[in-house]
C-alpha cells in the first residue's frame, strides 16, 4: 500500500537470548492499557507460559520452551505481540479502515470505526488481534505499540520495564545493532533477523539462540499481505466496465438485430396490398 | 383487531410445511435474540483461532453464490437474447432478493458491531475485499428489490412504476451482472491474504475467477432444481423444455470451471498437495462428485432431457460449490488439533435463514405473479404514455396488451 520510508519509525529489538523470563513486559502491559487480569491455571496450555494464549485481556505475554543443553535444562523465551508490520494485513483488509500504520510506528485500532467483521484476525499472519467473545456487542483488542506514550516521547510499557531484552528506536538502527550483534557472536546467535523482511519487514524484529520456529515463530511469507489481494482487487474497475460495456454492446446489437427484423416484417407488410392489410 | 385475526385465520390455513418453516424461523429468531444477550463468546464456538464460523461460511460466503440465479440468467435472457427462457426469469429474481436479504440478515447476526454496519459506507478503503463485498451486496439487494418491485407493481396496479421498471429492465440486468461479477469474484479475494493458512489445494491468486465462474455454474444448477421443485410441489407447469436449453450451457461452463481449477492447481499452486488425508478427500468429493460428474452427465443428451436425471445432476454441482466453499473458508484452514464446529445457536440461526427463504418463496409466490407471467404479453418497449409517437400499429391493440398482464394479476386475485 503505502511506500513510506520505515527506516526511521520506531521498532522494538527484542534479543531473546537476553530474556530472562521475569515477564515484567507482561505486567507492565497490563497495567499501562488498564487490563484485566486472566484466572487461570499453570500448565494449562503448552508448557510454562501463562495465560496459555494471547487474548482480549493480554496482549503480550513471554512463551516458554525447555531444551537440554550441554546435559543441563534450560529455557529460552519467546515474546509474542503485535508486530506492527510495515505493511499490514489487518488494516488493508479492513473494510472501515479501522487499522492505521502511524508514522511513529505503531499499528493502532480505532475502536469507534470497527464494525467487528474480523477480517482482520483471518488476515493477520501471526494471529495478533483478539476478539471480545464475552460481550454481546465485542471489538477487537490488540497491542496498541504504546502509541499514547511515543507520541508523548516516552517508550513502551514493555519496552521500558523490561531489564535486559528490549531495545526501542529507529527502525534502521534497531536493525543495525541486531547485525552487529550476530557479527559479532555468530556462536550465539542463530543467523536470521526475524521481522526485518517478514511480511515485507515489521516493526518488531528479533534475534534468538534457536531456530524460530522451535520457540514458536509462525513461518511468514516474505511479501508484503497486502500485495496478495491486491493483485486481484486492482482489477475491479476494469472487470465492471469489461463485464457491463460487453453486456451492453451484445444486448444493443441483439435489440437492433429484432428492431430491423421487425421492420423489414412491417415494411414487408407495407408492400402487400391495401385490402390484405385491413384483414 | 380484525386484521390479526385475518391473519391468523390465513395461517390457520396454510399447508403443515410451511407452518413448520414458520416455526423454524421463529426459532431462529429467538436463537438470534440470545446471541445479542449472551454475546457471541458464550453463543457460538467461535475463538481466536476461528474467528469466522458457520455464519460467514454459510450465509455468508456460499449462500451468495447460491443466489446467483438471478443475474446469470437475467444476462442470458436479455443479453444473449435467448427470450424463450423468459419465464423463469421471475422466480429466480424472488430466489435472488430472498437470497441477498437474508445474507444481510446473516451479516448483521455476525458483526460485532452491526449499529455501525454503516461505517462502511463512510470509511471507505479501497484496498479491503470486504469494503467491496460490502458495498456491491448493498447496491445489488437494491438493484434485486427494483426488480422484484415489477411483480408487486403488477399485483397492485401501480401503472407508472411499472412503465418506470420496465424501462429500466434492460440497465438493471447489466447492473446486475457487473455488480455480481465484483462481488462473487471478491468472495475469492477474501481468501488471497490467508496465504499461510489454507491449504494449497484451495489456495491459489485465481481463486477469485474461479469463484466467478463457479457462481454462474451454480446459479444455473439452482434455477433447474427450484423450477423442478415448483413443478413438483407447487403445482407449477413442467418447464423442462426451457431446463433443456439452459442445461445445454452448463457443459461449457463446467468445462471451463474444471479446467481453470485443474490448471491452477498444475501450475499455479505450490505444493503439497495431498499431505493431510481428509483434505485429500474432501477436494476429490469436491471436483470428482461435484463438478466433473455432473460435467459428464450434461453433456449426454439423455440426461438433459430426462427432468430427474437433470436435477440430479443439477443438485450435484450445488452439492459440489457448497462443499467448495466451506473447503475453502472453513475446513481448509482448520488445525486437525483444534476443531470448530458449528454450536447449536448457529445452526439453528443458518437452518432458520434456509427456512425463511424457502418460506418467503411459498408465500410470494402464493401472494404475487411470479409465475403467471407470460413475455408475450408485455410490452418491452420504452414507454409510450401520452401516445405521442405514432408507430402506425392500430391503438387498440396497444392497449390490449399493456391492460393485459393487470388483467392476469386481477383474475388471480379473484
Amino acid at each position: 500500500m503505502s511506500k513510506v520510508d520505515t527506516s526511521k519509525q520506531n521498532a522494538f529489538l527484542i534479543d531473546m537470548t537476553k530474556c530472562t523470563g521475569c515477564r515484567g513486559c507482561q505486567v507492565a502491559c497490563k497495567q499501562w492499557n488498564q487490563l484485566e487480569a486472566e484466572n487461570t491455571e499453570f500448565f494449562s496450555g503448552e508448557g510454562y507460559q501463562n495465560p496459555p494464549a494471547m487474548s482480549e485481556y493480554t496482549f503480550t505475554r513471554i512463551k516458554f520452551r525447555d531444551y537440554e543443553k550441554n546435559g543441563q535444562n534450560e529455557f529460552a523465551f519467546y515474546k509474542e505481540m503485535c508486530m506492527h508490520c510495515d505493511d499490514p494485513a489487518c488494516a488493508s483488509v479492513c473494510p472501515v479502515g479501522a487499522f492505521e500504520k502511524t508514522p511513529e510506528g505503531p499499528v493502532i485500532y480505532k475502536a469507534d470505526r470497527c464494525i467487528g467483521c474480523r477480517f482482520c484476525m483471518i488476515a493477520c499472519p501471526f494471529g495478533v488481534p483478539k476478539y471480545e467473545w464475552s460481550k454481546g456487542l465485542p471489538l477487537v483488542k490488540k497491542c496498541t505499540g504504546c502509541h499514547d506514550r511515543v507520541t508523548a516521547g516516552l517508550q513502551p510499557a514493555c519496552a521500558t520495564a523490561c531489564p535486559t531484552a528490549i531495545t526501542y528506536g529507529p527502525r534502521d538502527e534497531m536493525i543495525k545493532i541486531a547485525e552487529e550483534r550476530v557479527a559479532k557472536h555468530p556462536d550465539k546467535y542463530i543467523r536470521k533477523i526475524y521481522g526485518k523482511e517478514e511480511a515485507g519487514g515489521t516493526s518488531v524484529i528479533y534475534l534468538t539462540s534457536l531456530p524460530f520456529d522451535e520457540l514458536g515463530f509462525k513461518k511468514v511469507t516474505l511479501r508484503p499481505l497486502p500485495e496478495y489481494t491486491w493483485q486481484a482487487l486492482r482489477f475491479v474497475p476494469a472487470a465492471f466496465l469489461t463485464v457491463g460495456g460487453s453486456l451492453s454492446a451484445l444486448s444493443w446489437i441483439n435489440h437492433r438485430r429484432d428492431r430491423l427484423k421487425n421492420e423489414q416484417e412491417d415494411a414487408e407488410q407495407v408492400d402487400t396490398p391495401a385490402d390484405e392489410k385491413e384483414d | 383487531m380484525t386484521a390479526v385475526r385475518a391473519v391468523a385465520k390465513e395461517i390457520k390455513g396454510y399447508h403443515a410445511f410451511v407452518k413448520f418453516m414458520i416455526f423454524l424461523v421463529v426459532l431462529a429468531a429467538v436463537a438470534s435474540l440470545a446471541r445479542f444477550v449472551f454475546g457471541l463468546g458464550a453463543t457460538t464456538n467461535m475463538d481466536d483461532t476461528y474467528p469466522w464460523g458457520l455464519w460467514i461460511s454459510f450465509d455468508v460466503v456460499t449462500a451468495v453464490p447460491l443466489a446467483a440465479g438471478a443475474f446469470t440468467l437475467g444476462a442470458i435472457v436479455h443479453c444473449f437474447n435467448i427470450k424463450k427462457l423468459e419465464p423463469l426469469v421471475r422466480p429466480a429474481i424472488v430466489t435472488g432478493f430472498l437470497g441477498y436479504s437474508l445474507v444481510c440478515v446473516g451479516l448483521v447476526l455476525d458483526l460485532g458491531q452491526p449499529h455501525k454496519g454503516w461505517h462502511v459506507l463512510r470509511y471507505w478503503n479501497l484496498h479491503s475485499p470486504m469494503f467491496e463485498v460490502a458495498m456491491c451486496v448493498m447496491a445489488y439487494t437494491t438493484v434485486l428489490f427494483l426488480e422484484f418491485l415489477s411483480p408487486v407493481a403488477e399485483k397492485f396496479g401501480w401503472h407508472i412504476p411499472l412503465r418506470i421498471l420496465r424501462w429500466l429492465e434492460m440497465p438493471l440486468v447489466i447492473l446486475a451482472a457487473a455488480i455480481s461479477t465484483l462481488h462473487q469474484s471478491s468472495l475469492g479475494t477474501f481468501f488471497l491474504i490467508a496465504v499461510d493458512k489454507l491449504h494449497s489445494l484451495w489456495y491459489n491468486p485465481l481463486l477469485p475467477l474461479l469463484f466467478w465462474v463457479s457462481a454462474i455454474c451454480c446459479g444455473m444448477c439452482i434455477i433447474i432444481v427450484e423450477a423442478t421443485a415448483c413443478h413438483k410441489w407447487m403445482g407449477q407447469p413442467n418447464e423442462g423444455v426451457l431446463l433443456r436449453t439452459l442445461a445445454k450451457i452448463l457443459p461449457y461452463t463446467l468445462g471451463f470451471y474444471i479446467f481453470l481449477r485443474v490448471y491452477t492447481l498444475m501450475a499455479l499452486s505450490e505444493g503439497p498437495f495431498f499431505d493431510v488425508p481428509v483434505f485429500t478427500l474432501l477436494f476429490f468429493l469436491e471436483l470428482g462428485i461435484g463438478f466433473i460428474l455432473p460435467f459428464l452427465m450434461f453433456t449426454s443428451n439423455s440426461v438433459r432431457n430426462d427432468d430427474r436425471r437433470r436435477v440430479i445432476a443439477a443438485l450435484l454441482v450445488i452439492f459440489g460449490l457448497v462443499l467448495n466453499r466451506f473447503n475453502v473458508s472453513m475446513f481448509g484452514m482448520m488445525d486437525p488439533n483444534h476443531m470448530y464446529y458449528p454450536s447449536i445457536i448457529e445452526s439453528l440461526v443458518t437452518i432458520g435463514i434456509i427456512a425463511g427463504h424457502i418460506l418467503f418463496f411459498v408465500l410470494i409466490a402464493k401472494y404475487f405473479p411470479i409465475f403467471e407471467h407470460h413475455p408475450e404479453t408485455v410490452d418491452y418497449t420504452i414507454p409510450d404514455s401520452f401516445h405521442k409517437i405514432d408507430d402506425g400499429k392500430p391503438k387498440q391493440e396497444k392497449e390490449q396488451k399493456e391492460v393485459l398482464p393487470e388483467g392476469s394479476a386481477a383474475s388471480e386475485l379473484s
